[in-house]
């Protein structure tokens, strides 16, 4: 009973140790993978960088509008810096596709080839999203100043309405690019958009149907008399 | 170029004095510009060749008509003798971006197809235009080898605010020429310089629209062409609602000056205190009309923009700059006052923004319009029980100021 009792945890153990060997270099290589990956991508972000700003990359963004661009969109890093950064991440992700793959687990074997199979759609998604909040940006700004100089008191919340349903919507339209939960997030936005539209519908023509005669009362009313706001020559 | 214009400017040849007219849907006023110019030619030059051109953006009612219409014997009345040649008319549409400056490009157009010696520009809506007006315009060029008339009016101490509050002063300031009405829109101009206008590429800029005014007044000083100004007497304009036009004529004429600014930095760089230039005219004092204007609603316009703009505004101005005027937008209406050194810095922070292209372009003029409005709000107030005398020395003031911040913009422009 002792002899079965010890070759059965001898076994065990044998079969644990053996296990732990085979694991042992594919742990060693993604570690390798990683060290070596990372230290690569912080050498080619410097490398790139130092090129960049010696070929004066940034005044060159500036002329081409990048810069502006930028800062528009509230990014506070230079076009050298960003575009460093982007491959020193760009780089960081393949390590890690790479490391994990090194590790030949089951759920992780086809992890590359789906990965690269994955990618185009994940760059689609990620320059919708940019272009969309960038697009996103402007055009608030845009409606701000518009509103203010028509002297809209609710000037910034006309603005932030039209920034956030340009960001929605473009997170929309990439997630449905990414195929995560496609009719969901059409539903939803139909829903939801729907709803918004509805909303103000009801509050105008219910709840401020005085406040929309007036305003219209008082708005075709000055036209009739032929008011002008004032009689100032600016030129 | 428009082929029916080609074949009757081929017909004409040439020509010694060419006007200009740009119009659109101008009718009311038309025909007494047309009268006032052919008679002016008439009466101050008779034995010269003289074409009027009038290029119009498409008018809807009858303002073509109108100016074909227009003929010698209206005018016989008030000529002592018969002008020796007939007065050649054309009218013709012009093309390219809407605006001001495109039917300017077709007048420039056909003065260097014709050989021009002098040419004058008006504008089609003017009510208190005379025959004179072609006189001071033209002879200066015509016999006294002047390259640019520009004109001096007699304008009421209200009006001409984006001119008395930014282009002039800043005009003065960096190109160092005291021209008083640098975007007046009556001006008289060499072929010579018609044809050096031509050669620009600037007919897709604001240069198109509104712009060329101070585009042509800052060309012919920076390429050192011969200038003058003429005292024309009262301006008054046909009655239309100007708070309808505030955006893009002040956008477009600022954009213009902005840009020229980058254009010749290194001219007006060097440029240390301003000279007066050569002025002809008899001065004499006019009545003009009395003006409305509604304070309450432009002090309103500048809160809102302290409020809501401050984020935009802060890119471009210094924190001390952004703090003063957080301060002003909380006073009370009757001790409203913005004042004018703060409005300087605001216009040359304004312009480094511009060059750098910090902000949008058109994002960053559109956001000047409520501290302008806060400006001239403050320059009425403060200047409600002076005469046009008084508020002429203020502007005066305004621009020594401009001229003395100068180093300011120098320092923040590099």
């Amino acid at each position: 009973m002792g002899e079965v009792w010890r070759e059965a945890i001898s076994e065990s153990f044998n079969r644990f140790l053996g296990k732990v060997i085979t694991f042992l270099p594919n742990l060693l290589a993604m570690i390798t993978i990683f060290v070596v990956g990372f230290f690569f991508a912080w050498v080619v972000k410097m490398l790139l960088l130092r090129f960049l700003r010696a070929i004066q990359f940034d005044k060159a963004g500036e002329r081409w509008g990048l810069t502006l661009i930028l800062s528009k969109g509230g990014v506070a890093y230079s076009p050298a810096n960003l575009l460093s950064r982007f491959f020193y991440w760009l780089i960081v992700l393949i390590t890690l596709i790479l490391g994990i793959n090194a590790l030949e687990v089951a759920a992780t074997k086809n992890l590359t080839a789906q990965f690269f199979n994955y990618l185009p759609h994940l760059f689609a998604a990620v320059i919708i999203l940019v272009i969309g909040y960038l697009i996103a940006i402007f055009l608030g700004q845009a409606t701000l100043i518009a509103a203010v100089n028509a002297q809209m008191e609710s000037a910034k919340l006309l603005s932030r309405s039209v920034r956030w349903f340009i960001i929605i919507l473009s997170l929309t339209m990439a997630l449905y690019h990414l195929g995560i939960a496609e009719k969901v997030i059409i539903a939803a936005f139909t829903i939801i958009f729907g709803g918004i539209v509805l909303a103000l519908a009801i509050a105008f023509g219910w709840g401020g149907r005085e406040l929309a005669k007036d305003l219209l009362d008082r708005l075709y009313k000055k036209k009739e008399k032929g008011e002008g706001p004032d009689h100032l020559s600016h030129i | 170029m428009e082929k029916s214009f080609q074949i009757q400017l081929e017909e004409i040849k040439e020509t010694d004095i060419l006007i200009g007219i740009p119009s659109y849907n101008n009718v009311r006023t038309i025909g007494h510009v047309v009268r006032a110019v052919m008679a002016g030619i008439a009466k101050y030059f008779p034995k010269a060749r003289a074409v009027l051109v009038n290029s119009d953006g498409g008018s809807t009612d009858g303002t073509q008509e109108e100016v074909k219409k227009v003929g010698i014997e209206d005018f016989k009345m008030i000529l002592t003798s018969y002008p020796l040649r007939a007065i050649q008319k054309i009218v013709t549409p012009y093309h390219g971006v809407p605006g001001k400056g495109s039917a300017f490009r077709t007048i420039f157009e056909a003065a260097a197809s014709l050989k021009a010696k002098a040419c004058a520009v008006v504008d089609s809506d003017l009510r208190s235009i005379t025959p004179e007006w072609m006189e001071l315009l033209l002879r200066p060029i015509y016999e006294e080898g002047f390259d640019y008339a520009a004109p001096l009016y007699a304008r009421h101490k209200f009006d001409g605010t984006i001119t008395n509050s930014i282009v002039y002063p800043l005009t003065r300031a960096l190109y160092g020429k005291r021209v008083r009405q640098p975007i007046g829109g009556d001006f008289g101009f060499s072929g010579k310089l018609a044809e050096f206008y031509l050669t620009q590429e600037v007919w897709e800029t604001d240069v198109a629209r509104f712009g060329i005014d101070i585009w042509m007044t800052t060309l012919a000083i920076a390429e050192g062409y011969k200038m003058c100004q003429c005292y024309l007497g009262a301006k008054i304009h046909d009655i239309k609602d100007p708070g309808t036009d505030l955006g893009p004529m002040f956008t477009q004429v600022v954009s213009s000056v902005y840009r020229l600014m980058g254009n010749y930095q290194n001219l007006w760089k060097e440029v240390k205190e301003s000279q007066p230039v050569p002025t002809f005219g008899f001065h004499y004092e006019v009545g003009v009309e009395p003006i409305s204007v509604n304070v309450e609603r432009m002090i309103g316009n500048f809160r809102l923009g302290v409020k809501d703009l401050m984020e935009i505004w802060k890119k471009v101005l210094l924190p001390e700059t952004a703090h003063w005027l957080e301060s002003i937008g909380r006073l009370p209406n009757e001790a409203f006052s913005f004042p004018q050194g703060l409005w300087i810095r605001i216009i040359y922070d304004f312009a480094v923004a511009y060059h750098k292209g910090s902000v949008h372009r058109e994002h960053l003029l559109k956001s000047m319009i409520p501290l302008y409005l806060g400006r001239v709000t403050s320059f009425i107030k403060e200047n409600q029980e002076s005469s046009a005398k008084e508020v002429e020395e203020k502007i005066e003031s305004l621009c020594t100021m401009f001229e003395e911040m100068k180093p300011y913009l120098i320092e923040r422009w590099e």
